[in-house]
């Protein structure tokens, strides 16, 4: 939270250090209009603070401290629209757009910053990683969720527990296509966020040329890439799983059956790359699975007699083998 | 008695006269310095894509003493306030420019050229430094110049003007 604090002018730092630690960690996103109240989106609400309004010098104060009072070096970032600052943490950025020969040159004249906190949930795939593990292997994995669902958030710590293994799940080399810079949050290419130590992150590449790359130069056994959606994608992804590595991927939806429909995935769903599907819903709290199914689109069920498990002794045999883990 | 005095007087207004000529022969030399220390800054930030606080810090190590000082301090302090960077270089410019030689003309160059720092995108500040550097050039050109027309006559103006005192005196 200091590393955002610390970018704020001194008069909206104040505001924001006097709301409760309890409220505070719910906070997802400060929206930072200029002459307009600041905004503070929550997990499961939203607040205006009528009577701080940021002027134009405060959104020069924030620009000048989000580029190290150097806005030439944010040249990628205009473009782009948004900037990565220590802690992974976002800030996303509109106004008026200057246009060379109809590509976006720069974000000129910046009219609302929305500083979107990054929450770095560890342990929260844990449960999940060990049902996508399965004969010796992970298995090729599509998360299905609308935006701000944790979709992300997921893909994260999948990366980290993979990478980090344990003794029922051996470490694996895991390779991270981060195109938007969220799922390491990389500064200068260094990932700002725990990935795993035997994770090699490509920061800000797109998604197809990246996976391309980490198979020919870095050899993964996972390969973590966000949002797909593109045909290009799907043809690098098909290349990937030829290769023999494992897939891990998100994709923007509601249902699986909303996805199967999807003309540039349909490519995906005829091969049956995907063996495991994880379905997020809004009303759930960020993170929270609602359903895991498998690539038919059946709804897997949890594993009776779960491996970790087998050799546990502390109940008896028969709630052990029919129930599993207690 | 007498004597003694009329003497310390002669020194005094002697040595005035060449502190006079010494600050009119080190503005050209020291705009020169200024003028170096903007060239580096700018080769820092095009072909380096430093920030302006590690700019600044390698500039200090580059160019010689009394210029270095207020490069090492702006850069010190740019990361303490909460300020903007155009009050810091203001600051710093104030605190600096007794201690130099140099004249307003370049003052008002530099607290320009502060206004721009930072806030343009490559070619942009690469402009606002070629400007900088032009109205520098012009500076120095008259710095020279007064050197030139000045220097001695102010040397020969200290010494003179003591001897008439003395005679006044007398």
């Amino acid at each position: 939270m200091d590393e955002i604090l610390r970018i704020l002018p001194p008069h909206i730092e104040n505001e924001i250090r006097k709301i409760p630690d309890k409220d505070l960690i719910q906070l997802q996103e400060i929206r930072y209009r200029i002459n307009r109240p600041l905004e503070l989106i929550f997990d499961h609400k939203y607040e205006c603070l009528t009577h701080v309004i940021p002027t134009a010098q405060d959104g020069q104060f924030l620009l000048n401290k989000l580029g190290d009072h150097s806005i030439y070096r944010l040249e990628d970032e205009l473009r782009e629209g948004y900037i990565t600052i220590a802690g992974g943490h976002r800030v996303g950025l509109s106004g008026k757009v200057n246009t060379d020969q109809g590509a976006v040159k720069a974000i000129r004249h910046i009219s609302s910053y929305n500083i979107r906190i990054a929450k770095e949930k560890i342990g929260v795939a844990t449960s999940l990683v060990e049902q996508l593990y399965q004969n010796e292997d992970y298995q090729n994995t599509l998360i299905i969720g609308p935006p701000q669902t944790g979709k992300t958030t997921l893909l994260r710590d999948m990366a980290r527990i993979m990478s980090q293994g344990d003794q029922n799940h051996p470490s694996k080399k895991v390779a991270i296509i981060d195109e938007r810079s969220e799922i390491a949050g990389c500064i200068k290419g260094v990932p700002q966020h725990q990935v795993g130590m035997r994770t090699d992150v490509m920061d800000a590449c797109p998604k197809a040329e990246g996976m391309m790359m980490m198979i020919r130069s870095m050899s993964p056994e996972i390969l973590i890439v966000d949002e797909i959606g593109s045909e290009a994608d799907v043809k690098a992804i098909m290349e990937a799983v030829y290769a023999g590595v494992t897939i891990i991927s998100t994709v923007h939806g509601d249902s699986y059956e909303a996805i199967k429909k999807r003309p540039s995935l349909a490519k995906l769903f005829h091969q049956n790359v995907f063996k495991r599907l994880v379905v997020l819903e809004r009303t759930s709290t960020p993170g929270a699975v609602q359903s895991l199914l498998d690539g038919d689109g059946q709804i897997l069920q949890t594993k009776k007699r779960c491996v970790t498990y087998e050799v546990d002794r502390s109940s008896s045999p028969t709630l052990r083998y029919n129930v599993g883990r207690i | 008695m007498k004597w003694i005095g009329a003497l310390l007087l002669l020194c005094a207004t002697t040595w005035g006269g060449y502190e006079f000529a010494r600050r009119l022969n080190n503005r050209p030399k020291q705009i020169r310095e200024l003028k170096n220390a903007l060239q580096v800054l700018e080769a820092e930030i095009l072909f380096g894509q430093a920030p302006i606080k590690e700019a600044c810090e390698k500039v200090a190590n580059q160019v010689p003493a009394p210029l270095s000082w207020f490069f090492k301090e702006f850069s010190e302090q740019l990361d303490q306030c909460g300020s903007s960077l155009y009050e810091v270089w203001e600051d710093r410019l104030k605190q600096y420019w007794p201690m130099s030689a140099l004249g307003d003309g370049e003052k008002e160059v530099m607290r320009q050229f502060g206004q721009t720092l930072g806030q343009h995108d490559f070619t942009g500040q690469q402009k606002h430094i070629r400007l900088a550097l032009s109205h520098l050039e012009r500076e120095l050109e008259d710095a020279l110049e007064q050197q030139q027309r000045y220097s001695k006559m102010v040397k020969s103006l200290g010494f003179l003007t003591g001897l008439l005192l003395i005679l006044l005196f007398i």
